[in-house]
């Protein structure tokens, strides 16, 4: 990989240029921030900058800093990554997600929960093992879903707060924010592996 | 990979509804999430259009060449697929990532294809298929395997042909495990003779003689002496034809894994490789040897025993069967809870275990941070949860084994009850009631096992279709019928030839190179660009996509391997080295290699000195656990080994990248000797190496940017000028 840089210093510098020339991430408020619904039903922002330079972006990408602990904090606004440039750079963090009015908060929120896709667990139908593999059918808030557990130890995250985080086989997460509310006979399924 | 999914039936009505004339169906895949539900949507993507398909109904309908800058987002847990319409950023649809993602990243590239009016022909993804065709469940991992699916008569079928010339053998334990049985069923009906002749005789009959006693009492002995006898036979018999199914299953596999060629292995992890020769191989045996005759000698039991007890009193036979389904009931949901109360245990030792270990190895962090009591107490209230956990599993499990206990013999207390009524009232003798409760207590025997015969025969048919998985593997790169051994004179042209791992992505594209015998190439160009790839399709270990290579004229399709390989010598850049002496890795391409020769390609090397300094010369152990040798040495014997058998193309890649400038200098000194007369290609970072290259090679992206010789490109002032300038410019600064 270090090959492209040693053997070609031209392009290295090419790249740091790229890199010094990336404009500075700010922090997004209501005052220099609009963001809205673009037309294809993702999110557009318009930026002002500190110099009144202004800025339209027909796409963004909205990030948690924090999606487990904190989801409300920093969320870091960016542009999209493409085939082309690969990393999208960032425009901005907003502090919290409540700075914003009501509509807008709407609109970032349904893109953030889009993106941390956790459906929730009500009820446990079946947990099934064959050969190390964990079969499990359950209610979801996303629907009835069936997916596939190997290595219960690492993909069952238990977070300091009790919920329960479960990473499937094809890279799902499901959660389980209170395990004392499912039925008993749910609770039963899953208390073995807590 | 698949990437053209059968609709189900109202999804192709829909689509069918859709769809323009004269329109081809390029690919169809799956999506999985729609808003905030998980839903079973499809992607139909034709030439002209990609028509999103949920629930019988068409959602969305794109039309392919308004869309451009088609991408994948990974998000949390799923993934999306966006492009822009006419310029505006959408969402087209988000899918499971584990499942689908590298099969929407091929339609990125396809879809850009169509979009820009490109080739008509459906890309394809070599990839292996990870999830089961017929129920869509994951396989094992690295298998193709599905736990739910797997066609047991196929695998049995498969078993049997390969127990040929071992059958009898094996059939011998099975033999010897009824033959034990039928000894333990003759014990209890000698027993029921003392008993009713000596010790409580009935009224009727006439109490034997002494002798008569004695002679039982050998022949229960006698008979309990064979029982034995033969179930050590049994073990010894067993454990030697196990033995030999597995050396011979071992054998097999080792050799046809050698045999694989290099893209199939890739595809496979060492560990798992190494799990199917011994991990699987051992499960198959342990089946065959232990699980088998003992299953098979306990159901042989169970049904001799039923019609004995049937023979003997079918009316109290009847007691044996009615607490059955309880004894059964009850010793299902005692294992039940068993294994979950185990996996419990386990998984809390396993976290209190990682934790330590995480603990320990950051021991320094640890104590610089000052942060030993707070560790101590983090890690006490994992152990205060493990030693809670063991206690109750302690408490119950001492529990419900006596309970388990009392209802296995529930049957034989109501045979005793029953039993001992009739003895009283006369009508049976006190030797046929032990007669018939010993046999009660047979039936009652294999059903500790009930739970665990499923589960081992599960686990058996795995293994052992992962053993079948790779025996049955055709190698991609085989050997023509009739190959061709030649003798290699080492004239080389390389005819527009394409190749890719993947059809999508064509690493080398249109390669086009004569090469004279004797001349020495040199091969430049940035990571990636398709240096070593080019060197594996002139090994073959990959055959070419499109194009041809010829040695000598002769494509090398026509060639056997095995002269193609034994001809070529390569020295890559990480040296592996045989455990073994240095003589043995040296002569490794050439076993019966004479001492003089292993010296002469060691001097060539510039190996000879430094060798012949060791405290043991040649005979030096290097490996794993040997002499350690540095960098430069152990590169200088891998040249070595290459010159041996003195062959006629010599492959360089980057043989001299890992080393410093004084070693380089000796290596580059023997290379100059070895290139001379053989046709040589070299894969170098420092351009340095390749000063005597009589051509360079610039790749650029899979394609020839620059061919000539090191003045022609300088003069061009191209790729390989630029390099030339910017290594020279490193050098200067390190200089100063």
């Amino acid at each position: 990989m270090s090959e492209v840089k040693t053997k070609n210093p031209a392009a290295e510098t090419d790249e740091d240029a790229a890199l010094f020339e990336k404009r500075e991430s700010i922090m997004l408020t209501p005052e220099n921030a609009v963001f809205s619904r673009s037309e294809g039903g993702l999110i557009s922002l318009d930026v002002t900058r500190a110099d009144g330079e202004r800025e339209h972006f027909e796409r963004v990408v909205v990030l948690r800093s924090f999606p487990i602990t904190d989801p409300d904090e920093y969320i870091a606004v960016r542009e999209p990554e493409t085939r082309k440039s690969r990393r999208g750079h960032e425009i901005g963090l907003i502090v919290h997600i409540g700075i914003f009015d009501e509509k807008t908060v709407a609109l970032l929120n349904e893109e953030l929960d889009r993106r941390y896709f956790t459906p929730e667990i009500h009820r446990i139908l079946s947990v099934k093992e064959k050969l190390g593999y964990y079969y499990w059918d359950v209610e979801t808030s996303a629907g009835h879903v069936n997916f596939v557990l190997n290595n219960i130890s690492s993909n069952i995250r238990i977070l300091e707060d009790e919920r329960i985080f479960i990473f499937d086989i094809d890279g799902n997460c499901f959660q389980i924010s209170d395990v004392s509310k499912l039925d008993r006979n749910s609770y039963r399924k899953i208390e073995i592996y807590l | 990979m698949k990437l053209m999914y059968e609709l189900p039936e109202r999804d192709e009505r829909a689509f069918a509804a859709a769809v323009g004339e004269g329109e081809k169906r390029m690919y169809c895949l799956p999506y999985n999430i729609e808003v905030d539900r998980f839903v079973s949507g499809w992607m139909v993507f034709t030439d002209q259009y990609i028509y999103k398909i949920l629930d019988g109904e068409l959602k969305e309908k794109f039309k392919l060449s308004e869309l451009s800058d088609f991408s994948t987002e990974n998000l949390y847990g799923s993934c999306a697929f966006y492009a822009k319409e006419n310029g505006v950023s959408r969402l087209l649809c988000r899918f499971i990532s584990g499942r689908n993602l590298p099969r929407y990243s091929v339609m990125v590239k396809a879809c850009e294809i169509l979009a820009e009016g490109g080739s008509r022909e459906p890309l394809t993804n070599s990839e292996p298929e990870r999830y089961c065709p017929q129920c869509g469940r994951p396989f094992v991992l690295h298998t193709k395997i599905c736990p739910f699916c797997q066609d047991k008569k196929e695998i049995y079928r498969k078993l049997w042909a390969m127990t040929k010339g071992l059958r009898l053998m094996m059939l011998f334990p099975l033999i010897a495990a009824a033959l034990s049985v039928v000894f333990r069923f003759v014990v209890p009906a000698v027993q029921r003779h003392a008993i009713d002749r000596f010790i409580e005789p009935a009224l009727d009959i006439e109490r034997g003689s002494m002798a008569e006693f004695l002679l039982i009492v050998l022949a229960i002995i006698l008979l309990d002496v064979c029982h034995r006898a033969i179930d050590v036979i049994k073990q010894r018999m067993a454990a030697y034809s196990g033995n030999k199914f597995t050396l011979m299953l071992r054998a097999l596999l080792f050799e046809k894994i050698q045999n694989l060629s290099m893209s199939s292995v890739q595809h496979k992890s060492t560990g798992d490789l190494m799990g199917r020769i011994n991990n699987d191989v051992s499960v198959v045996q342990n089946f065959i040897t232990g699980n088998l005759p003992t299953y098979f000698a306990q159901a042989f039991s169970f049904l001799l025993a039923l019609v004995l007890l049937l023979c003997l009193n079918p009316l109290m036979c009847l007691f044996v069967f009615i607490p059955l389904p309880l004894t059964v009931f009850i010793i299902v949901r005692f294992w039940d809870t068993v294994r979950q109360r185990n996996i419990h245990a386990w998984l809390i030792t396993r976290r209190t275990n990682r934790h330590l270990q995480d603990i320990l190895n950051g021991i320094r962090v640890v104590k610089s941070f000052g942060s030993e009591e707070r560790e101590i107490v983090r890690f006490e209230e994992h152990t205060e949860r493990q030693a809670a956990q063991d206690e109750s599993n302690a408490k119950l499990f001492d529990t419900v084994f006596p309970l388990l206990g009392f209802a296995l013999r529930l049957g034989n207390y109501m045979i005793m009850l029953y039993g001992n009524l009739k003895v009283f009232a006369g009508t049976m003798s006190i030797g046929a009631l032990n007669q018939f409760n010993s046999y009660a207590s047979i039936i009652y025997e294999p059903l500790m096992q009930i739970t665990a015969i499923p589960r081992n025969i599960s686990t058996f048919f795995t293994s052992l279709n992962k053993v079948f998985e790779i025996l049955e593997e055709e190698p991609e790169v085989a050997d023509i019928e009739l190959p061709i051994d030649i003798a290699i004179e080492g004239d080389i042209s390389i005819r527009d030839v394409t190749f890719g791992y993947d059809s999508y992505n064509p690493v080398l594209e249109h390669i086009n190179l004569e090469v004279k015998q004797g001349e020495m190439v040199g091969i430049v160009g940035h990571s990636g660009c398709g240096k070593t790839t080019l060197i594996n399709l002139l090994m073959r270990l990959y055959d070419v996509s499109e194009g041809e290579i010829l040695i000598d004229d002769v494509n090398i399709k026509d060639i056997s391997q095995n002269a193609l390989r034994s001809q070529i010598g390569v020295v890559l850049q990480e040296t592996h080295l045989f455990a073994g002496s240095i003589r043995d890795n040296i002569r490794y391409s050439k076993p019966h290699a004479t001492n003089e020769e292993v010296i002469a390609a060691a001097r060539l090397a510039n190996a000879h000195d430094f060798i012949i300094n060791l405290p043991e010369g040649y005979n030096t152990m290097v490996g794993e656990k040997g002499y350690s040798l540095s960098g430069g040495e152990r590169q200088r014997i891998a040249i070595a080994r290459a010159l041996i058998h003195n062959p006629r193309i010599l492959i360089l890649d980057e043989a001299t990248a890992a080393l410093d400038t004084e070693t380089e200098k000796l290596i580059q000194d023997a290379i100059n000797k070895l290139t001379h007369n053989r046709t040589t290609f070299a894969i170098a970072h420092r351009l340095s190496t390749l000063r005597n290259a009589d051509k360079l090679l610039v790749l650029d992206r899979g394609k020839v940017a620059e061919f000539g010789t090191h003045a022609e490109l300088l003069e061009a002032r191209g790729i390989y000028y630029k390099l030339v300038m910017a290594q020279q410019r490193a050098a200067l600064q390190k200089q100063m």
